[in-house]
């Protein structure tokens, strides 16, 4: 089918343009990592001798270490609790009657369509006017309340595919409603949740507006980072920058995979 | 429906996550609206005029509004070879590898990806001096803290973010569709402009749609590649908070930043269910 719509001409084009995208994107990326090795304070080529200096300051600079436990903490904690409240929140949504659906579905997932930043300055506007001081189990709700919206979607889509006869099966032999949700819904949907624990975990590891906005001395990881960037350039970013692409690429890979070929396989179950 | 015993009861499900939303969300929502109309003489629309009166703050809207639709816009063409590429010359079994590819910088920190660049397009970082060891003349790019670095760094995101909505759009696209207009004899560029563009539509809007509420309201970017000479409205909101403490101001600054999404989205959303209802019909 592909001769169809595109000719060689064509093609070759466009495997061109994806070539060159593949090297605008990973291009920076490659050389923070060759950079991280690299020796002498400035960040000029040519290349010097390699070092695994950077890396060795960086485990033994407290602050980074100290933001990166704080930061898994908050993360931890976000994704487990988004998930759980996406999960309930899915199946009301995806299997009950909810009153005014459209309305309460919207203001579940809206967090998602407006700037990051407009959510931060309007908690740390609400806690300031009710005279609460910024601390760290702000951030974790906030975080909570950013990453919702990606749960409930991707829990929904898995939870809609579920025909309602599977429940209904154990509730007709006598189970109980949280029973049979605990025992059949919550094991078929598995593969969704750990992907949604992870894409919840990665999202939340990184973001930095509300860290910002609603803390003022307990930092996490992107704050840390800001900070030695804002301030004068500390060669040890790179080794940072390495760590944490690598850490958060691999737990969104993961997830991306169970997210997209679990799509394949039940379109194959289908077909 | 079965008996009422069957029928179950969506609150306590809903109630949780509802509640976060309504305590985090909606009433600091609120609350902001409110800031902003509140005035040392009462309610009114002082912060509001006061804004527009200041050079200072219009041209920070300005730049956030010129920033926004340049980078989605850019990012919004780059996708469409990138996902028609995906979608229709890769083999099925690879599609998900391939979009992966272009994904996985979305999984790292924004603000990692954003110093990285600095390190390529700064006067002495990777493109300078790759043309000095070419040509041998050492070159001053001058790209470094303007708005098209700027411009460029976000562009990225866009085009990595509307690739993947409107890859949803165009693998789902029935290929009996295609190869019946085939066999009826249409030319390739016929059947991207009757069936493939209409139906990638949906994915598209979408990806500019969330695109440029990202740009809109970034500060990292701005920041680490357009520099702080020529702020946008977010640093400017950012530098209010941990600077002069104006609450009002700020509050005034935010409500105007989230009407320019709406204004933006408008158009987007009366398209939306204008199509719906087309669709229905």
């Amino acid at each position: 089918m592909n001769g169809l719509i595109v000719n060689k001409f064509m093609l070759l084009i466009l495997t061109a343009f994806f070539c060159l995208s593949l090297i605008v994107i990973y291009l920076p990326i490659l050389v923070m990592i060759v950079f991280s090795f690299n020796s002498g304070k400035y960040q000029t080529l040519p290349f010097r001798e390699p070092t695994f200096e950077w890396y060795i300051s960086l485990i033994a600079d407290n602050s980074f270490i100290n933001s990166f436990f704080t930061s898994l903490m908050m993360a931890s904690l976000a994704s487990i609790f988004a998930t759980i409240l996406g999960f309930l929140a899915a199946y009301a949504f995806s299997k009950a009657k909810v009153p005014a659906h459209a309305l309460l579905f919207g203001i579940v997932v809206c967090p998602l369509v407006i700037p990051m930043i407009l959510i931060g300055i309007g908690m740390r506007l609400q806690i300031v006017s009710i005279g609460i001081e910024p601390a760290l189990w702000l951030v974790l709700l906030g975080q909570t309340l950013y990453v919702l919206p990606l749960a409930v979607i991707n829990l929904k889509n898995r939870i809609d595919k579920i025909p309602k006869s599977m429940e209904e099966a154990a509730i007709s032999l006598g189970s109980s409603r949280i029973k049979s949700i605990i025992l059949i819904l919550a094991p078929i949907c598995a593969p969704s949740i750990f992907a949604t624990l992870l894409l919840t975990f990665t999202f939340s590891f990184d973001e930095f507006v509300i860290a910002y906005f609603l803390t003022n001395f307990e930092v996490t990881l992107p704050i840390r980072i800001w900070t030695s960037l804002v301030t004068g350039f500390e060669p040890k970013i790179n080794a940072v920058g390495t760590a944490v692409f690598i850490f958060s690429l691999t737990l969104g890979l993961i997830a991306q995979f169970i997210l997209l070929f679990k799509q394949t396989d039940l379109d194959k179950n289908k077909a | 429906m079965g008996g009422s015993s069957n029928t179950i009861n969506p609150w306590p499900f809903l109630l949780p996550a509802l509640l976060l939303c309504i305590l985090f969300f909606l009433i600091p929502t609120v609350n902001m609206v409110i800031l902003s109309l509140t005035t040392e003489n009462g309610i009114g629309l002082d912060n509001f005029k006061l804004f527009f009166s200041t050079p200072h703050l219009t041209q920070a809207l300005y730049r956030s509004i010129i920033l926004a639709i340049s980078a989605t816009i850019i990012g919004s063409l780059v996708a469409w070879p990138l996902a028609y590429f995906i979608v229709f010359c890769v083999n099925k079994k690879w599609r998900p590898l391939f979009l992966l590819a272009i994904l996985a910088p979305f999984w790292t920190s924004f603000t990692i990806r954003a110093f990285s660049w600095q390190l390529v397009l700064s006067d002495n970082g990777v493109i300078a001096w790759f043309i000095e060891l070419i040509t041998g003349i050492s070159v001053t790019l001058g790209i470094l803290y303007t708005m098209n670095a700027s411009i460029f760094g976000l562009a990225l995101f866009c085009s990595m973010l509307t690739t993947f909505t409107l890859y949803g759009a165009l693998v789902s696209i029935d290929t009996k569709l295609i190869e019946a207009a085939s066999n009826l004899g249409a030319k390739p560029f016929n059947i991207f402009k009757d069936i493939i563009f209409p139906l990638g539509l949906p994915g598209w809007i979408a990806g500019i749609f969330l695109s440029f509420i990202v740009c809109v309201g970034d500060y990292a970017v701005p920041t680490l590649l357009g520099g702080g000479l020529k702020p946008v409205l977010a640093q400017i909101m950012l530098s209010i908070l941990k600077g002069t403490y104006d609450l009002s101001q700020a509050a005034t600054i935010a409500i105007i930043l989230a009407m320019t999404v709406i204004m933006c989205g408008l158009p987007l959303i009366i398209y939306g269910m204008l199509r719906r209802k087309r669709v229905s019909v």
